[in-house]
């Protein structure tokens, strides 16, 4: 066979969706993913009868419409995750047949393909070992095929090979998976539709499962559902695990003739979480029970057994909760020894106080005519040994280095470019512990945005700076980095600068003041601005600073 | 802004922070899903999907009394069922919420805020 149509291909999808349904409840059965609901199957079930259904009523022999009107029943019917990447899967499929009356391999594995790719664009963070995985696997493994062969049929056992392969390994991928010992739910219900179109196109019967596998998973899902329910050893009520096989035997048959409804039935008193398949030469049981003892000396009758496995469930679960709880305590010590830190640079004890007084964890001496360097920094942060520290370096001049010692540090740092003291000042006090570090940093950046700082310092040599001349010993007013008033007298320089940097919308001024002015001469500014300024309220602080006489915030 | 969960050694603290980050993550991992969106984007101006950090501007925790209620906004891709991705977001939150911070929800409401084009 080179190429289908779409009547051809309505049929291969109704025999999908029926061996799907045929499967539904052992599909539920391995859900443990996302949420272990147990409604994968029935889910995909759903689904795909919708997609089938749809189908049934439009399908023609254009395989392009076919494919659309599965594309629409799917996405009309799609329930649960992975109906709703079912639904994906063929609407990129229907997509890249739209035009095509009928397909070869080539194009229905290409398509097949396309419906993967669209698939993965609907979600943000993919999970591996899941249906995406499986189908991805299957449809490369198709794209393959093709390229080595013209049957169609050839192709699409290709498919399914892969598909069953790759829903083997899906256990290495999902931890979750492996630790309860199934695989994928989805993948094994898109398994059973791919093994559907195949079992259609060799106008075979349905591949049945080998029940042993089957059994396997079955104890597995069911098991870790019955653990996991228990919040409290002590509320087990079966406490053994109990596995094994009956041996039919001939003379005891005779007796006590087998039935598997019966003998389930019978069963059923003994326990829950009761499994029994069996075929006409022995049976295999799973229950939980309380007497595991009474348990097989029942099912004795029917022949002998063989493969005894039990388990004592209370154990297994003091185990399992011992180890959450292991896990918890890790976690908490982490985050105590691993605190915020807030380190900062700044000159004058006054200052470092004023500073570690709002939060500061360590206060770096330097400033504008001592730049720390990158390795001071660091220093500064690994003495502190926080796991997530803010760097302010109030000071353009040391933002680089600031920049730097984040990169090596190794942990993760953020620098907040805080230009001058009080812009420091107001970003630590918009710190909030519990905010994570990218929200921080862009909450005290703005914080540090609404403060103007104006400085007083005095010249070192004659220079021209901005337009104004300026004489060796004269003090300068800076605001905002720039030079807008020189004077003999501080007081002088002050007045100026003050006039420039508060207006209308100023309401506190914060004096820092330091080397070369005492602390009446702060107070006497203080009234200045008080008589001046009467909507600002002005507080004042020895800020020990050298170079300095004042540092004022305007906020 | 926290929950607090009192046991017999003492009391355990969690942050609406924490939460949100649980939440989010939570939900980007369900099918349909492309992204977390803030709950004001044109207020927050921010890019229509929300980077990790800042997960806490799209899930909203509301302690109302000794109930939890979460609010999320969130962006889904275009030709899913919506309904369904929301529901599946619903339960999912519910579940990790429960298993991993052992906190029952009385409420997940799922504001769908936008639907990301994907070029087909």
């Amino acid at each position: 066979m080179k190429s289908i149509d779409g009547l051809k291909f309505a049929e291969m999808i109704k025999l999908g969706a029926h061996h799907l349904f045929l499967n539904a409840d052992y599909v539920d059965s391995l859900n443990v993913f996302p949420v272990p609901d147990g409604d994968t199957g029935t889910n995909m079930n759903l689904s795909m009868t919708s997609g089938a259904k749809e189908v049934e009523t439009n399908a023609v022999a254009h395989i392009g419409e076919t494919a659309q009107a599965l594309s629409k029943g799917l996405l009309m019917g799609a329930r649960g995750n992975s109906g709703v990447i079912l639904s994906q899967l063929f609407r990129g499929f229907g997509k890249a047949i739209e035009n095509e009356p009928n397909v070869d391999g080539k194009k229905f594995s290409a398509a097949l393909k396309y419906g993967v790719e669209t698939a993965y664009k609907a979600v943000m963070k993919p999970v591996e070992g899941t249906i995406l995985t499986v189908a991805k696997d299957a449809s490369n493994a198709g794209v393959e095929a093709a390229a080595t062969t013209d049957d169609f049929i050839e192709v699409m056992e290709a498919i399914v090979f892969e598909a069953k392969a790759s829903l083997e390994r899906t256990p290495d991928l999902l931890a979750v998976l492996k630790e309860v010992g199934v695989v994928d739910s989805g993948g094994q219900g898109l398994v059973y539709v791919y093994e559907g179109f195949l079992a259609n196109l060799k106008g075979e019967g349905l591949p049945e499962r080998t029940d042993d596998e089957a059994m396997g998973e079955l104890i597995s899902a069911e098991h870790q559902r019955s653990l996991q329910g228990f919040m409290n050893t002590e509320d087990i009520i079966y406490g053994y695990c109990t596995e094994f096989m009956v041996q039919f035997e001939e003379s005891k048959l005779k007796d006590h003739p087998y039935d598997e409804n019966n003998f389930r039935q019978e069963l059923s008193q003994f326990g829950d979480s009761l499994l029994v398949i069996s075929d006409d030469d022995v049976a295999k049981v799973h229950i939980h029970s309380e007497e595991p003892g009474d348990v097989l000396s029942f099912s004795q009758k029917h022949g002998s057994l063989i493969d005894i496995k039990i388990e004592n469930m209370r154990e297994q679960h003091i185990n399992l909760v011992g180890k959450k709880h292991d896990v918890h305590n890790g976690q908490q010590q982490e985050t105590v020894k691993h605190p915020y830190a807030i380190v900062t640079v700044a000159m004058g004890s006054g200052i470092a106080e004023i500073l570690k007084s709002v939060g500061a964890s360590a206060v770096i001496e330097g400033g504008q005519t001592m730049n720390p360097s990158t390795e001071d920094i660091v220093k500064a942060i690994q003495d502190v040994g926080a796991e997530r520290v803010l760097i302010l370096p109030n000071n353009k001049n040391i933002i680089m280095a600031a920049q730097q010692a984040a990169e090596v540090i190794g942990i993760e740092a953020v620098v907040v470019p805080t230009k001058t003291v009080p812009e420091g000042l107001a970003a630590i006090l918009a710190f909030n512990p519990e905010a994570n570090v990218q929200t921080n940093a862009e909450a005290m950046t703005e914080a540090a945005s609404y403060v103007k700082t104006a400085q007083v310092t005095h010249a070192v040599r004659d220079t021209t700076i901005d337009g104004i001349d300026i004489k060796k010993n004269q003090f300068m007013g800076i605001s905002e980095g720039k030079i807008v008033a020189t004077h003999a007298l501080v007081e002088d320089v002050t007045k100026v600068l003050l006039k420039t940097v508060i207006d209308d919308e100023s309401e506190i001024v914060t004096i820092l003041y330091g080397e070369g002015v005492t602390e009446e001469d702060a107070n006497v500014l203080k009234l200045y601005i008080d008589e001046n300024f009467d909507h600002v309220d002005t507080e004042v602080y020895n800020g020990k600073q050298p170079l300095y006489p004042y540092i004022i915030s305007v906020e | 802004m926290s929950i607090e969960v009192i046991n017999e050694y003492g009391k355990i603290d969690i942050t609406n922070n924490v939460i949100s980050q649980v939440v989010g993550e939570a939900a980007i991992e369900c099918y349909g899903i492309v992204g977390m969106a803030s709950r004001h984007q044109i207020r927050d101006g921010l890019t229509e999907i929300l980077r990790k950090e800042n997960y806490s501007r799209g899930v909203i925790v509301r302690n109302v009394g000794e109930e939890t209620h979460i609010d999320m906004y969130v962006i889904i891709g275009y030709g899913t069922k919506i309904s369904e991705v929301a529901y599946q977001v619903q339960s999912k939150v519910k579940y990790t919420l429960e298993k991993s911070i052992g906190v029952s929800v009385k409420s997940v409401n799922i504001f769908v805020q936008g639907v990301r084009v994907t070029n087909l």
